[in-house]
């Protein structure tokens, strides 16, 4: 299937001065998704957003928008247009004046039309009648919503968001993130958005690309990228997870999986990576892969209940490895439906896994803060 | 009793600073106005002083021309600020800013006499400036330059710089840079940006140092006399020859008031018709 590309990137580096905030990316959006870039804050993925936008020039690479080279278009001139993070709205404007500003620049179009213009793109965020409210008079997710109208009624090739849900408390936030969702399918504008958070990205994407330290470490759908990471760094970026360190393949399994063994138990995993016998591997188990059976089974790991967090649709039950030569504890979620388990504190229990929801990597060295404190 | 003694704290200050305003200000201010129109023997109650000044028209003129020069100046002021704000708070690095900031702010560790004298050694026909267009061919005398409406609106330019920079620069401090890029990003190029958001965002700076740019200018005495001469006719040097040569208190404190009223009246306006308020410009 040939799809139509609206962004690619191809071996794009920024730096500044000695600094490298962009690391030889390269990747491809198609026309009409909804693309997040998920990393820490630092990693570069606001310089990659400004890149995209315009207003950071690349220091070698090429960026492409719509199937046109747009390294030397300026920001005014780019098919994209951006949300930002502290929406930028003008507060010397009006609702309707801020966002008919884009139209106003472009001429050749009637008083009567941008009005009729913007009032729809208002419509479309659900902010009909506030056309001449002032920007202070609106709340958090009403300016939100001006700050999307007033990029979509330009009718971009691209919508750039630089985390502007960010600022939003949290129930405002689950709210705008589905709306947006829907507002991206109906429109079928193509999105990129930027984040650290990793519930946004998964919840809204359809492509999340994974940044640190200035380079690409996984672009994958959200599922993919929460069932098969493809580096250490997004086993433990993205979700929650176990991580077992100091552990050592000893054997391998047939599809792609190894037996490891860590504090003298033998665990059963997926290879994230190339590894070989004998490799130090650190190991990461999702809690809610861990199926927990009370009492002593000789088909699991065995454990002692030493803390259980209650959390409304689950708890969070913390298993004391007994059978370890050195103290391991694993997390594992019970859900809470019908025939969950019942234990206690203090009970012995067996853990078990499917071999493909555990999965092992190299140990990484200490992350390197070379791109620490950028924006 | 905590707040006994902050109110207490309080109005020790507010006492200062009453008796300060009262003693310097305000007083003196009534009994100018009340000399305004008295005569200047006798004593009683004239308006002879003021229809002294409305009678005659090269007071009329010399006062029109202090008014517009002032304002022409404002502007000029103006128009050199503004971008040496902008670049201080928007373009320049940190150690830039702070060096343009000090450029800026140095030549106001000397007095605006001081200032005055400089500026004579550099206009004068013996002076620098003439010095340098013989020296580099472009005339074979010496030229003055002093004593003319353009040397005075230099002088005047330099000793209100400062109080046009400042103003603006606050004002810019708190335009948030993302305001500008959004503007870009929307289309704008550097003139719509610069009109739409920009300069609507800087508006309290420039309307507060265009206020203060024109009372200095009005009320300015020294520079205007250096720079410009006896025929420099500016309206403080009227009001000066009636206190200090012709020794005529009323018809000097008639004219001040004059003065007085005309620039609070003018600054009024100009707030009105620009619907700015003043305490928001402040």
């Amino acid at each position: 299937m040939s799809q139509e590309i609206d962004v690619a990137l191809v071996h794009v580096t920024k730096k500044f001065g000695d600094l490298i905030a962009v690391n030889d990316v390269s990747f491809e959006i198609p026309k009409g998704s909804f693309f997040s870039i998920l990393g820490p804050s630092g990693s570069g993925k606001t310089t990659l957003l400004r890149m995209i936008a315009g207003f950071e020039k690349p220091t070698s690479g090429d960026i492409y928008i719509g199937g046109q080279r747009v390294n030397d278009v300026p920001p005014n001139k780019r098919p994209c247009n951006m949300v930002f993070q502290r929406l930028a709205l003008f507060p010397m404007m009006n609702v309707l004046d801020n966002v008919t500003f884009g139209l106003r620049r472009r001429g050749g179009i009637s008083k009567a039309e941008m009005e009729r213009r913007a009032k729809d793109a208002l419509a479309r965020v659900g902010l009909e009648g506030l056309e001449k409210r002032k920007i202070h008079q609106l709340s958090g997710g009403q300016q939100q919503r001006v700050a999307l109208a007033r990029s979509l009624v330009l009718e971009p090739t691209v919508l750039l968001l630089d985390e502007p849900l960010g600022s939003l408390d949290l129930k405002l936030r689950q709210s705008m993130k589905l709306e947006l969702k829907h507002l991206q399918a109906r429109t079928g504008t193509t999105f990129v958005y930027i984040t650290h958070d990793q519930t946004i990205a998964l919840a809204m994407s359809d492509t999340v690309a994974v940044i640190n330290h200035g380079r690409i470490e996984q672009i994958a759908p959200p599922e993919e990228l929460y069932r098969q990471p493809a580096t250490h760094f997004v086993a433990s970026f993205v979700g929650e997870n176990n991580k077992l360190t100091n552990g050592k393949v000893v054997a391998f399994r047939q599809g792609g999986g190894v037996d490891v063994e860590i504090g003298g138990i033998r665990m059963a995993g997926r290879a994230g990576e190339n590894l070989a016998v004998g490799d130090r591997v650190d190991l990461f188990i999702r809690p809610e892969m861990i199926t927990l059976r009370p009492g002593r089974h000789d088909d699991g790991i065995v454990g002692k209940v030493s803390e259980i967090n209650f959390d409304g649709s689950h708890s969070l039950v913390i298993v004391d490895l007994l059978e370890s030569d050195r103290p391991l504890s694993l997390n594992v979620k019970v859900q809470h439906t019908e025939n969950a388990p019942d234990v206690k504190v203090g009970e012995v229990v067996t853990l078990s896994w499917r071999w493909d929801a555990a999965n092992a990597f190299h140990p990484v060295a200490q992350p390197r803060t070379e791109a620490e404190g950028l924006p | 009793m905590k707040t006994l003694a902050r109110n207490r704290g309080q109005w020790v200050l507010l006492t200062f600073m009453l008796l300060w305003i009262g003693l310097l200000f305000v007083l003196p201010h009534l009994k100018l106005f009340y000399l305004s129109f008295v005569s200047r023997r006798g004593g009683e109650f004239t308006l002879a002083n003021y229809l002294y000044f409305f009678h005659s028209p090269l007071y009329r003129k010399i006062f029109v021309r202090t008014a517009v020069f002032s304002t022409l100046v404002t502007l000029l002021t103006l128009v050199i600020s503004f971008p040496v704000a902008f670049i201080i708070t928007k373009v320049a690095g940190k150690h830039l800013k702070a060096m343009l900031l000090l450029a800026i702010i140095l030549p106001y560790w000397v007095s605006e006499l001081i200032q005055a004298f400089t500026w004579m050694v550099f206009f004068r026909e013996t002076g620098v400036l003439s010095y340098l267009l013989r020296a580099i061919g472009l005339t074979h005398h010496n030229i003055e330059f002093l004593y003319h409406d353009s040397t005075i609106a230099v002088g005047l330019v330099y000793t209100s710089l400062l109080f046009m920079t400042i103003p603006i620069i606050n004002s810019l401090d708190t335009l948030d840079d993302s305001l500008i890029e959004a503007a870009y990003d929307l289309g704008g190029n550097f003139w719509s940006t610069l009109r739409e958001i920009i300069i609507p965002h800087a508006a309290p700076g420039m309307m507060v140092g265009s206020i203060m740019v024109f009372m200095l200018n009005l009320g300015n005495y020294v520079t205007v006399t250096l720079l410009g001469g006896k025929n420099s006719l500016w309206f403080t040097e009227i009001i000066y020859n009636q206190f200090i040569i012709r020794f005529n208190q009323n018809k000097g404190s008639a004219f001040s008031v004059i003065l007085l009223t005309f620039s609070v009246l003018f600054v009024w306006i100009v707030l009105k018709i620009t619907k700015q308020d003043l305490s928001e410009a402040m």
